[in-house]
């Protein structure tokens, strides 16, 4: 269970279902999902790699929190190119696709990290479009 | 897409049971209710009041950059003055729910609508029952102007909808095989006619195409010839990771991973490898997947619990999935036109079993 880093704090484990009354259900599934909205403070490296003529990177390794939003790591690295707004910017995982930009870090990363890296292409032009 | 018309019968009949095209035609001919209605305070001076609502039954597949044209057809002809009509500008609308969440334009239609549903079960005094809200319309308010760009991620435009729908697809391709070659392999013309299909909502030419890279259900039998020898000149290479001489290797029990998200109702949404096999060889089932991921709502059988309590249920295209559907059928059968498994999960009121 990768999903937060301690499940288990507020969970109730007793099986209470032989008693369970509709109110207690209810309860007990509002404090799960209270359990699994809390923000995940794991850190991962995200490694950007140029494609093109796309400008290289001196630092291209950064440790990103994994609930951020993709969305966090396209304005991060737009910053770290100094990119104005509106300049084109197109970005890929594994050199394959463009993510939803409302996936978080968390899901990419358990899905499609290779070598405990999460690879973020960046092209000034749309490649595998 | 009278381009296409020549051949008569369904292609997604070309390589799977008729069941699976069954279930296939069924998802993809469900439908939402939507109200939707423009705030009232953003309504231009001489409108015709009390019409300005208007009911949609909406595809699940479609999205609603794809809805705009109608809409936008209904507010000039019966609710706008020519005045205000002039100064009408889409690309400054944007919709939320009546409870003031912000509709993203890259959810199908149907996602928005099961996460509503499942919304409403984690509120105290609402409705909780899935089977209830079957068929309410759900309420949508359309803004006029002033979009919050920066939470809506994407311009409300056909072209950047179908962006986003390519890249999900993609992304799919890339779960299940662990490249992407099957999209890629694709024609410019395929690619097109794909989305073409979505915005018709015509079956026949989204699975024209969709059966190429979508995983077959005939585990075991080789698919059909024809599909049989359009994949293998796309794909001069065979994807590393599929086992070599595999009986099928576009078969749904033979993917890398089926693409899976789960949605919680208020956040957060989670995505991870769903194998269609356990290591012990058996069909990795949607109750494993969910004990897995969410053990406090969907906990796992034990020898001390030989009834575990469900605290939720799964929502997948508006039903109500049975525990034991296997992740591999679902995701050949049950998947949304993006090729993604979205399972909603809304709270139980009564003490649920399996």
């Amino acid at each position: 269970m990768a999903l937060t880093g301690s499940p288990d704090t507020n969970a109730q484990h007793v099986p209470s279902w032989a008693g369970g009354e509709p109110a207690d259900n209810l309860a007990e599934g509002l404090q799960a999902l209270e359990t699994y909205k809390k923000k995940d403070p794991v850190k991962v490296i995200v490694r950007f790699k140029a494609v093109g003529n796309a400008p290289i990177m001196k630092q291209n390794f950064f440790k990103v929190t994994v609930s951020n939003r993709f969305q966090a790591v396209i304005q991060f690295l737009r910053k770290e190119l100094g990119w104005k707004a509106g300049e084109p910017l197109f970005t890929y995982i594994n050199l394959a696709f463009s993510p939803a930009p409302d996936d978080t870090v968390s899901n990419l990363y358990r899905s499609f990290a290779t070598d405990g890296h999460l690879i973020v292409n960046y092209s000034t032009t749309a490649a595998w479009g | 897409m009278s381009a296409y018309a020549t051949q008569r019968h369904s292609p997604a009949s070309f390589s799977s049971p008729a069941s699976t095209t069954l279930f296939r035609r069924l998802t993809w001919e469900g439908t939402v209710p939507l109200e939707i209605r423009v705030d009232s305070k953003e309504l231009p001076a001489n409108s015709n009041r009390g019409l300005e609502v208007y009911f949609i039954q909406a595809a699940r597949v479609t999205y609603l950059p794809l809805l705009i044209p109608e809409i936008k057809r209904f507010l000039l002809d019966v609710v706008f003055d020519e005045d205000a009509a002039r100064l009408l500008k889409e690309e400054d609308w944007w919709f939320e729910s009546e409870e003031g969440n912000l509709l993203k334009w890259h959810w199908p239609v149907g996602l928005i609508y099961d996460n509503h549903t499942t919304l409403l079960s984690s509120q105290s005094g609402a409705s909780s029952s899935a089977k209830s809200a079957a068929a309410v319309p759900l309420r949508l308010i359309l803004h006029l102007a002033s979009p919050p760009t920066d939470k809506l991620l994407l311009s409300p435009s056909a072209e950047s909808c179908k962006q986003a729908f390519m890249g999900q697809l993609k992304e799919a391709d890339f779960i299940r095989w662990g490249n992407t070659k099957r999209m890629t392999g694709l024609r410019k013309q395929e690619q097109d006619g794909i989305w073409e299909g979505i915005k018709e909502h015509n079956f026949d030419d989204y699975w024209r195409v969709a059966s190429k890279v979508t995983p077959t259900t005939t585990p075991g039998r080789p698919s059909s010839p024809p599909v049989q020898s359009a994949t293998s000149t796309l794909h001069a290479r065979p994807p590393s990771a599929d086992p070599q001489g595999a009986p099928d290797r576009d078969g749904a029990y033979v993917v890398r991973s089926v693409p899976v998200r789960l949605y919680l109702p208020e956040g957060p949404v989670i995505q991870d490898l769903a194998p269609p096999l356990l290591e012990d060889g058996s069909p990795n089932t949607l109750s494993d997947f969910l004990s897995l991921h969410l053990p406090l709502l969907f906990p796992a059988p034990s020898s001390s619990t030989q009834a575990p309590r469900n605290l939720a249920y799964a929502l997948i295209q508006g039903v109500l999935a049975p525990p034991e559907a296997e992740l591999a059928w679902l995701g050949a059968c049950m998947s949304g036109a993006d090729g993604w498994v979205n399972i909603c999960i809304g709270l139980l009121r009564e003490p649920g079993g399996r």
